[in-house]
């Protein structure tokens, strides 16, 4: 080609003028790259202008954006016409959602692919090459930028007087922890206010009175209203027992079946809670001691207790001591009895702290 | 009046002037749009990411119109029968009237968690990419530790995600980062309650996860990502080895046209995945969860993919605590080690991985050509370790999942992943690094004697051989052909490969085309290669 | 009651009287024995007289007895003994297990079980509705025990009691979606989706292996209709509102879906992308 064999030595050359009206369009492209330090060393349209194969491919990326259209607009038409109120069932407003997923993903692939098509086949292929020009600076620019900033130093006199550099760093701490105190300040909250780390909602009352155990609608609870071999979960029976509140004082209250029961009653007497059980029935906490999910998949049969999130199981006629799993420390128990009126209170709150490890913890 | 005619097509030109009198971007701009960028696949990696992280500011603005930050407790009263008259927070009863009770909020949703999902994906993937080949080297150490920031970032803007809905799954979560920071030594009691404002879960948590998860962390998510596509920017894209392709220069398209439409066009692609993932497959559905309560859980209640890498080391870890007989005694719980301790490894680890390679290799030189993994089989299999390490971790993190699923012990699923964990890595290094060294050998095999044929001959004593299709030429001398050298890039293995590679710049194998033989435009000629580019090979190999 | 007390003192004997070791079976039917004792110990809500004090004594049968007394002595009575008075080392007595027992393991197909194992498994079942009647009609009237009522178990039932129920008390083994989920050392909580309204009424009252019994006094009939239809009606009939549920099994398939559909998807989009034209 012989309009660019002037092109070919890239270094020491003069620009062209770029005002030439004998240059082209591309001329001028290439120039501007040339002055970038850019070669385009190949650039080769890929398809002949008015051939079949450049028609068929304008006809493909014009079905994709035509077709973006036509999903774009059902997607409006779903959007405002299709029963979308939530109805139980099968009925048509489930396929809102995926109608208008389809509808939309349509619309965006047809338009992405259709630019993409565009860009890739119907554009001329190119290789460009760009120096990277990654060199660092010259000696001299380095050192010329390095005295300038000494120079400041030298300037402001900090070696001289070093009382201004003392006084302004004594002066700008304080503004710093300025800075910080209000957010501290603000959100620092005590953990051992109340001793609420290590009470729960079945502290007896300020007159003694204990604490009932009630269900999650606040019913108090008979033994009758335990199945032998079932489990129920129990809250304190206080105002907000039963909500997010209290939300270490959620208990499971299992009644055992008579030989489990023994085990379970020799076991808590070697850790010398003899008394803690009342007849059959255990109560412990439903907090993992691990951390902190309610652990209560509660195998009646082996009398373990799983904790789905990290797979602690306690064996609950062992004063459920971990037997498997992360969990380091046995759930608390609590020590129950029934009142006068013949339901479950809590004897007295947990003797242990519940919910997960944590540093003071005695 | 007479009014001067309007010449509509001087227009552009008659703007781009006034603008340029104003701004004076003309230079710049051309600078901009004759940017040359290299052109790989693996190059598109990272734009996922960026294209999702695009997509989730676009779908979170519209959730945060419909979404209540708080935790007062309201009686359910929407469409949704099953919860009706259902005490719960305000911010979970917002989050079902977004799936139910707003038109069109439930694609929404949905298609921000997948977009969440894609976006985190997206960086380890990426990130892999920028570790098997190397790109993290000097210069570009900066940009691979904001690169593994970003990660953690994008997990801490998941983690405060999920838990904003304030459902039963993601309410379990809470509780057990609370039981995380509770476990911290000394400090653990104190942080937790100042974050949750009092007690686990207090009142306040959702609307601080609220305005990090709206604001603080896509603030610092968009400062690191500008970050690390300006220094992309400044110190250029690195790119592979080939034919004119040299650790001084980029070899590649220019950015406009062909680059920006492509990249644009990609942009569509990655949000009309994302949109017909929204619509066609559910995703979190809360409201089969409930609203939070402390004493509800579900079976198999795992996190989202990038946070189950944790929740895997949580069961995998013996429970080992340590207690300090000091005073009334003080502990630190087996909790600690996996869920803190374990992630500033990673952290430590990832972010300096490019010194102490370079320490160890004493290689302080620029690097902007790639290495192939295989050519690198120390760095590779590290790599396949961390990531085996990793695999372990997640798969063990669903392990209930899997032990129901396909009918194995859960305590045999956590004692395989204990000893997978300490089995598998160094499995995996040493297998990767065989398979490097073997695919090493076997390129310089074909280099030195060529493509397997398939053609067995008998020789005349009675051997038989392979034929092999040299690469180059048969010299005169002595009847071989002379070997090539290896140049970090693939290597033809098999007879229809041969030619078929379309290096970017066509010479590798066979000699430049002359240019007359494309359909020529005139107004886009051919151009002539560089002369001074040396012909490699010729004759046999050609097509 | 003298007569009930002399049953309960006997059957405390015979528990005694067991060996330590026994088959996880064998305890789940044990329990089963000590529930129905229990019920009537504390007069609770449901009790329920046995026709005859002696299982031994050879009551009087109805027809529907009979003809189930005549399917046990062909299918059961190798591994449950004569008068299902259980056999060593081979299964449980069902004496007070009640036909709600007998309903679940029967009609699920758990029962007969083709082999000793942990935990018998769903297969189908090989007796027809009528035979499972009879069957449970012959152990009810043999050794009383807790019933499935007749009727429409889901009558006046309220979802979103049911909802909650069903989280408090279920969700933690069977999962939210009721698909089921692991429990320790290859246990499992089985998926509720096969689960009939009587079966899982039955399993409710009767706690099968290791589910805890959640009988009418912790669990009222009313409150059980309320979770028999969240989980017929909500969970199970109900369609997915957003698309292809993945499974219901949370996080874990939605993680694999975005590298197996998305990462994969736009990994070759970009190859195509980035390719040679």
């Amino acid at each position: 080609m012989s309009t660019h064999t002037e092109h070919q030595a890239p270094q020491g050359r003069e620009p062209l003028d770029v005002n030439d009206p004998r240059l082209s369009r591309f001329d001028i492209v290439q120039e501007g790259a040339r002055r970038d330090d850019i070669e385009i060393v190949h650039y080769e349209p890929q398809v002949v202008p008015g051939s079949k194969a450049e028609r068929r491919l304008t006809r493909t990326v014009a079905t994709m954006f035509l077709l973006t259209g036509v999903a774009a607009t059902a997607f409006l038409a779903i959007y405002i016409w299709w029963p979308w109120n939530w109805e139980a069932g099968r009925g048509g407003d489930k396929y809102y959602t995926p109608l208008l997923g389809v509808t939309l993903g349509i619309a965006l692939l047809g338009i992405g692919f259709g630019i993409l098509t565009w860009g890739k086949k119907l554009l001329p292929k190119e290789v460009s090459i760009q120096d990277r020009h990654d060199q660092p600076g010259s000696p001299a620019d380095r050192r010329i930028t390095g005295e300038t900033m000494l120079y400041m130093a030298d300037e402001l006199g900090v070696k001289r007087r070093p009382l201004l550099g003392i006084s302004l760093l004594a002066g700008l701490a304080p503004v710093g922890a300025v800075v910080a105190a209000p957010l501290v300040g603000g959100l620092i909250s005590n953990p051992h206010k109340n001793n609420q780390m290590f009470t729960t909602g079945f502290k007896p009352a300020e007159d003694g009175k204990r604490i009932r155990l009630v269900r999650e609608d606040g019913r108090p609870i008979r033994p009758a209203d335990v199945s032998v071999g079932g489990q129920l979960t129990v809250f304190p029976g206080i105002d907000g027992g039963v909500s997010n509140k209290h939300a270490d004082s959620p208990t499971l209250l299992i009644h055992l079946r008579e030989d489990d029961a023994q085990k379970s009653r020799a076991a808590n007497e070697r850790k010398g809670h003899g008394d803690y059980m009342w007849g059959n029935y255990v109560a412990f906490s439903k907090i993992c001691t691990h951390a902190g999910c309610p652990a209560s998949l509660y195998e009646q049969q082996t009398n373990r207790l799983l904790c789905p999130c990290h797979q602690s199981q306690f064996l609950i006629t062992d004063n459920a001591m971990p037997v498997f799993g992360p969990a380091n420390r046995p759930l608390p128990q609590l020590p129950i009895e029934v009142d006068e009126e013949g339901f479950f209170v809590a004897r007295s709150d947990y003797t242990e702290t519940i919910g997960p490890d944590f540093w003071e913890r005695p | 009046m007479k009014r001067r005619k309007f010449d509509a097509a001087a227009l552009p030109a008659k703007t781009a002037g006034a603008v340029d009198d104003r701004f004076q971007v003309a230079t710049p701009l051309r600078k901009l749009l004759n940017k040359v960028f290299p052109d790989h696949w693996s190059f598109l990696l990272g734009e996922i990411a960026l294209f999702s992280f695009i997509v989730l500011l676009l779908t979170g603005v519209f959730l945060t119109f419909f979404y209540e930050p708080a935790m007062t407790e309201v009686v359910y009263d929407g469409s949704y029968a099953p919860l009706r008259g259902t005490p719960m927070s305000a911010a979970y009863a917002s989050s079902l009237d977004l799936s139910f009770d707003v038109r069109g909020g439930l694609i929404m949703r949905q298609m921000h968690h997948w977009a969440a999902l894609l976006f985190m994906a997206a960086i380890v993937v990426h990130m892999l990419r920028v570790f098997f080949t190397g790109a993290f080297r000097k210069p570009r150490e900066t940009n691979w530790i904001i690169g593994s920031l970003l990660f953690w970032v994008g997990f801490l803007a998941g983690f405060t995600g999920y838990s904003l809905p304030d459902d039963g799954l993601s309410g379990t979560g809470l509780r057990i980062a609370s039981g995380i920071i509770l476990s911290i030594p000394v400090i653990g009691s104190w942080v937790s309650s100042s974050i949750f404002g009092g007690e686990f879960p207090g009142t306040i948590i959702i609307s601080r996860f609220f305005i990090a998860h709206v604001l603080l962390i896509p603030g610092l998510l968009v400062a690191l990502i500008s970050a690390h596509l300006g220094l992309v920017f400044k110190q250029k894209h690195t790119q592979w080895p080939g034919p004119g392709r040299t650790n001084e220069n980029v070899v590649g398209e220019r950015m406009f046209p062909r680059y920006a439409l492509k990249q644009g066009g990609f942009f569509m692609v990655v949000f009309g995945v994302i949109a017909l993932m929204g619509g066609l497959f559910q995703i979190n559905p809360i409201w089969y969860f409930g609203p939070y309560e402390a004493w509800v859980v579900s079976a198999a209640s795992q996190p989202d993919w990038y946070v189950m890498f944790l929740d895997g080391s949580t069961r995998l870890m013996p429970a080992w605590e340590i207690s300090i007989p000091i005073g009334d005694g003080y502990v630190i719980p087996p909790l600690f080690w996996p869920t803190v301790v374990l992630p500033g490894i990673l952290v430590g680890l990832s972010t300096m991985y490019p010194f102490l390679e370079a320490r160890r290799l004493k290689d302080y030189k620029h690097h902007n050509l790639l290495q192939r993994p295989r050519d690198v089989p120390a760095r590779t299999a590290v790599g396949a370790m961390a990531v085996s390490f990793y695999i372990v971790l997640t798969l063990s993190g669903g392990n209930d999942v899997i032990a129901d699923k396909f009918h194995i012990s859960l305590n045999a699923m956590t004692w395989a992943g204990r000893i997978g964990l300490l089995v598998v890595p160094p499995l995996a290094y040493y297998f990767t690094y065989r398979i490097c060294l073997g695919l090493q050998q076997h390129d310089r095999e074909v280099l030195a004697h060529g493509v397997e044929t398939g053609i067995i001959k008998r020789l005349p004593d009675g051997r038989f051989v392979e034929v092999h299709q040299p690469l180059t030429p048969v010299d005169g001398h002595d009847g071989h052909a002379p070997a090539l050298d290896y140049v970090g890039w693939v290597v033809p293995k098999k007879m229809n490969r041969l030619g078929a590679l379309g290096p970017a710049i066509r010479g590798f194998f066979y000699p430049i085309e002359k240019p007359a033989e494309a359909p020529v435009s005139p107004g886009h000629p051919p151009v002539e290669p560089r002369p001074e580019r040396e012909e490699i090979g010729s004759g046999e190999s050609r097509r | 009651m003298t007569s009930d007390n002399d049953r309960r003192r006997g059957l405390l004997a015979r528990l005694r009287g067991r060996p330590v070791a026994r088959s996880r079976g064998r305890r789940r039917l044990g329990a089963a024995v000590r529930l129905a004792a229990a019920l009537m110990l504390a007069g609770g809500a449901y009790t329920v007289f046995a026709p005859g004090v002696q299982a031994q004594d050879n009551p009087p049968l109805s027809a529907a007895a009979n003809e189930g007394k005549a399917l046990f002595d062909v299918s059961c009575v190798t591994c449950h003994g004569r008068n299902a008075q259980g056999v060593e080392g081979r299964g449980p007595s069902l004496i007070g297990v009640g036909s709600a027992s007998v309903e679940f393991q029967v009609s699920s197909g758990r029962m007969p079980m083709a082999r000793q194992e942990a935990q018998a498994m769903r297969k189908p079942p090989q007796f027809t509705d009528e035979q499972v009647r009879q069957l449970g009609q012959y152990i009810q009237e043999l050794g009383g025990g807790p019933q499935v009522p007749q009727g429409d178990l889901r009558e006046g039932a309220n979802l979103s009691t049911g909802g909650e129920l069903f989280r408090i008390n279920c969700s933690q083994c069977h999962a939210f979606g009721a698909g089921g989920g692991a429990l320790s050392s290859g246990k499992y909580a089985p998926s509720l989706k096969p689960a009939s309204d009587r079966q899982i009424y039955a399993a409710m009252l009767s706690g099968p292996q290791n589910m805890p019994v959640f009988g009418d006094n912790q669990i009222s009939p009313q409150e059980k209709a309320d979770i028999i239809a969240y989980i017929q009606e909500t969970l199970k009939h109900d369609q997915d509102q957003g698309g292809f549920n993945l499974g219901r099994y949370g996080p874990s398939t939605e993680g694999l879906a975005i590298f197996l559909v998305g990462i994969v998807a736009l990994v070759f989009a970009s190859l195509w992308i980035a390719g040679k034209s």
